[in-house]
């Protein structure tokens, strides 16, 4: 039953073949080995470099999903100076015209603040020691959707540490708080409801996008919603949140059979309540993490988990992450990656220590723009990332990155045997995990050894850095690189 | 070919040498039902005049005191109005237009919007785009039209954006549509890797991958689209002279591209331009007579150009904005977003003249222009009048059509 799941979206295809529900949440027996390492890196974080794969290979399930779930405090993260320095109140000025050209000047710096702010969380998912934190963040930034403040770029990431944060807490509290987050407040016009002339847009997507799900509602519940959400502010030069009590209706609601005078953290609590707020938190992880449109019989085992533990996410993360379904053959490379994770995890299979400017166009016209959301129901995913258009913006930017400077930077390309043969296999590991055809790997072999139509000459230590930066592009260009 | 087979050919091999005129055969262009008019080589142009098209200062309510009183400093003086009667006129920018207009092919449609308005970009552009103003629907009403009618996934320019990206009014479930800026960057990069890459992908026709995947067969669809799309563009419309001289401003270059995509015959059905800013908070008059200016001139050369090659009755023209604006002006010479606005269908099937009741000014929704005609109505219209397929599934709801087409 396709409407229990969140994903009500086309494109979201399920893996073929039958589920063993009895096994599947059980803990996956046995060390990894690569191929799982590398997946559960891919789909945990961003993908692993040569060196993390191995380590992870060592490890059984558990331990692997430990290590992962281990974060440090977030406290000490900065945003990016660009950040920093737009933060304080916009002028308003008397005059009109000039209070236009003030606000014009701020937009423009308020627009570099916010790709600055893309870069920053780039280089986070590629370098931090704990990528399940940007991965739930990344989560959240999908789930909980809202559209980057260019005139206040600190709200936007006020969000993004809010959901940083939040990324092994507790979906309930979280709920709560993005509700009353300043660049929530504004993007789904909490900030203008008000007793007087309540707006619905937040209520109505609190159930129908982040909560519930369509149907599972009445249009009653949003209004009583909307007024139990009334009285929130924020300030117009500094978008701080404030709530003003003379602004908020008091009165009774009758919300999802519930009688009382709710304010919104009672709303956020009655929704939670629902056995389909579990299902549909519990469909939303499964897409994220397992498969897409997984089914009800998962949903509802996974729901149950969160239940239990009353919406804190560590032991549900960690259940999935060590689960006999994860590990299985239906989960292996049955996720399209997105562009994040297709350009984030290039630059971390390579070996590279920093994401360059360039990766933000270049995401753009994959259709991942982060802070720009397409809609309020975040990326739609599975075959809508993929387009010819997208496809030709995917492979030109491996083919930028792939210069053959690219090479000197990596950690571990530089180091390889000069021999056609070694060479293929070594990056037919480390870049697919021996998801390759073997034509396809012997092509590589033959174009390293100056074979075949795609040779140019064989492998040798004068032409090394183009000829093996050019057997990665290939090895990339393979269709398994596509999938996560 | 049926889509099964296309599959399997991918399938068995990646860049299967396939003869152009089986891929993008011009006969693969959907057919309109029996009983609907249109044909098959019949292709609409969508504008996007993005940013929220100011409707009174575009089509003005000339012959209207209440405008001169709601806008004095921003009112189109009346003697700078190029009058169609004695109640409206258009914009001084839009000479071109107006002279099409006089040759009975553009009609204008005045009111036009949808219930309970939005007033983000951001929202009321997506719900323009999708036509589901009271739901969130991922896919676009073109996108939808394109499934609906299953046009081929062969023909890889069944729909086309002239933009940098893929805007949500043709995004679909089953049909790829390529965002073609412009020839020059619809390609892949052509240095040694990418050579490299052609040829290893013609070279490894084995697909016997060691695992399985519920989205392989798209990533290899999609590749394979991707290369021959790229590849066959450039020689598919090499054949085009342009015969028109159009302006060099954006615009003008995308409806260029958009008469050579359509005078090529590629199949092609839909093709998406846009054009803005619009958003006129500041010194409006200045921005829109200019924006609407290259607006009138880029659409004067493009039907130029269509006719010269006999194509200007294969081509309607329609533009939408997400939102008109405010009726009042604001304190900085400028308007705020608004409410419902005019829209213009210009082409060789068009039955010219103005439709929709003129706003009342005087009967105002808090200073906005109320809507008169629901926008799913002119999609409708376009749907079944022009393109020839029913529209209930594709707008998800019956609309009456407006009688703007021949």
């Amino acid at each position: 039953m396709a409407a229990q799941a969140q994903i009500d979206v086309g494109g979201i295809l399920r893996p073929q073949g039958r589920l063993d529900f009895a096994t599947a949440l059980q803990p996956h027996h046995g060390a990894l080995g690569a191929r799982a390492a590398a997946h559960l890196l891919r789909r945990a974080g961003f993908g692993g470099t040569p060196d993390e794969v191995r380590r992870y290979a060592a490890m059984r399930a558990p331990e692997a999903a430990a290590a992962l779930l281990s974060f440090p405090p977030v406290g000490s993260i900065r945003p990016p100076r660009e950040i920093e320095d737009a933060a304080g109140p916009v002028s308003m000025s008397a005059n009109p015209q000039q209070g236009v050209m003030l606000r014009k000047g701020r937009r423009r710096e308020g627009v570099q603040a916010i790709l600055a702010l893309q870069l920053w969380w780039l280089n986070r998912m590629l370098t931090t020691p704990a990528p399940l934190q940007e991965k739930m963040t990344l989560y959240f930034h999908g789930h909980f959707t809202s559209v980057g403040r260019p005139l206040f770029p600190w709200v936007t990431y006020d969000q993004n540490a809010l959901f940083r944060g939040y990324a092994l807490g507790n979906l309930r509290e979280l709920t709560r708080d993005v509700s009353k987050n300043a660049a929530m407040l504004i993007y789904l016009n909490g900030a203008q409801n008000v007793a007087a002339h309540p707006n619905e847009n937040y209520a109505r997507e609190l159930m129908e996008l982040f909560t519930l799900g369509v149907d599972r509602y009445t249009e009653n519940d949003v209004r009583e919603s909307a007024r139990a959400w009334t009285g929130w502010r924020v300030e117009r030069r500094t978008r701080a949140v404030s709530f003003d009590a003379t602004l908020h209706d008091a009165g009774r609601k009758r919300f999802l059979g519930r009688n009382g005078n709710f304010n919104g953290d009672e709303i956020v609590d009655i929704i939670f309540e629902q056995p389909q707020c579990a299902r549909f938190f519990a469909a939303s992880l499964l897409n994220w993490f397992v498969y897409n449109d997984p089914e009800p019989q998962l949903i509802d085992s996974v729901a149950a988990i969160l239940r239990k533990h009353r919406f804190e996410l560590a032991p549900v993360v960690s259940t999935l992450l060590s689960s006999n379904v994860f590990y299985s053959d239906r989960a292996y490379r049955a996720l399209i990656k997105s562009p994040v994770e297709f350009v984030v995890g290039t630059y971390k299979a390579l070996g590279l220590l920093e994401v360059d400017e360039s990766a933000l166009a270049a995401l753009q016209q994959m259709g991942q723009r982060l802070f720009y959301p397409p809609s309020v129901a975040g990326w739609p995913g599975g075959q809508n990332w993929l387009t010819s258009g997208t496809m030709i913006a995917r492979q030109n930017f491996l083919t930028r990155l792939l210069g053959s400077q690219t090479l000197a930077a990596s950690s571990w390309l530089r180091g390889l045997p000069v021999a056609s043969a070694s060479v293929s296999r070594v990056l037919a590991e480390a870049i697919l995990q021996g998801d390759v055809a073997p034509d396809s790997l012997a092509e590589l072999k033959n174009y390293l050894a100056g074979a075949g139509t795609a040779a140019l000459a064989s492998l040798s230590v004068e032409n090394y850095d183009q000829r093996v930066s050019g057997a990665v592009y290939l090895a990339m260009a393979t269709p398994a690189y596509q999938l996560n | 070919m049926k889509r099964r087979n296309f599959l399997f050919a991918t399938a068995s091999g990646l860049a299967v040498i396939a003869n152009p005129e089986h891929v993008f055969a011009r006969a693969l262009a959907q057919a309109p039902l029996p009983g609907l008019p249109g044909s098959a080589d019949r292709c609409l142009v969508l504008i996007n005049l993005a940013g929220g098209n100011d409707g009174l200062n575009c089509v003005v309510p000339h012959g209207d005191r209440q405008y001169y009183r709601l806008r004095p400093a921003l009112a189109i003086p009346q003697n700078d109005v190029l009058a169609i009667d004695a109640s409206v006129g258009l914009n001084p920018g839009m000479r071109s237009i107006k002279a099409l207009y006089d040759k009975g092919i553009v009609a204008i449609v005045q009111g036009v919007g949808y219930p309970n308005p939005d007033h983000s970009h951001f929202r009321s552009t997506e719900i323009w785009q999708t036509a589901a103003p009271d739901r969130y629907e991922h896919t676009g009403w073109l996108g939808r039209y394109f499934d609906e009618a299953a046009l081929s996934r062969e023909n890889l320019f069944s729909g086309v954006a002239v933009s940098k990206v893929l805007p949500e009014v043709l995004v679909s479930d089953r049909t790829d549509i390529p965002a073609i800026p412009a020839l020059s960057t619809y390609a892949m990069a052509a240095d040694r890797n990418a050579v490299a890459r052609n040829a290893f992908w013609n070279e490894t026709r084995d697909r016997r991958l060691p695992f399985e995947s519920p989205y392989l067969a798209h990533v290899m669809e999609i590749e394979a689209n991707a290369q021959r799309s790229s590849e066959e563009l450039p020689k598919l419309v090499a054949g085009y002279t342009t015969k028109a001289a159009y302006p060099a401003t954006a615009l003008g270059q995308s409806l260029a591209l958009a008469a050579q995509i359509v005078g090529s015959n590629l199949g092609t059905k839909a093709i998406y331009v846009e054009h803005g800013s619009f958003d006129t908070h500041v010194s409006q008059v200045a921005t829109q007579n200019r924006l609407l200016m290259q607006f009138s001139n880029a659409i004067g050369a493009f039907y130029e150009d269509l006719a010269a090659h006999g194509n200007d009755q294969r081509v309607l023209t329609l533009t939408f904005s997400e939102f008109g604006r405010r009726i009042d002006e604001n304190g900085s010479r400028g308007t705020d977003h608004g409410e419902a606005s005019p829209l213009f269908l210009i082409g060789g099937g068009v039955k010219g003249g103005l439709y929709g009741a003129l706003p009342d000014l005087s009967d105002t929704n808090m200073g906005n222009v109320p809507y008169t005609i629901d926008f799913r109505s002119v999609y409708a219209t376009v749907l079944e009048r022009w393109l020839g397929r029913p529209s209930a599934t594709v707008l998800n709801g019956a609309f009456q059509k407006l009688p703007v087409i021949a």
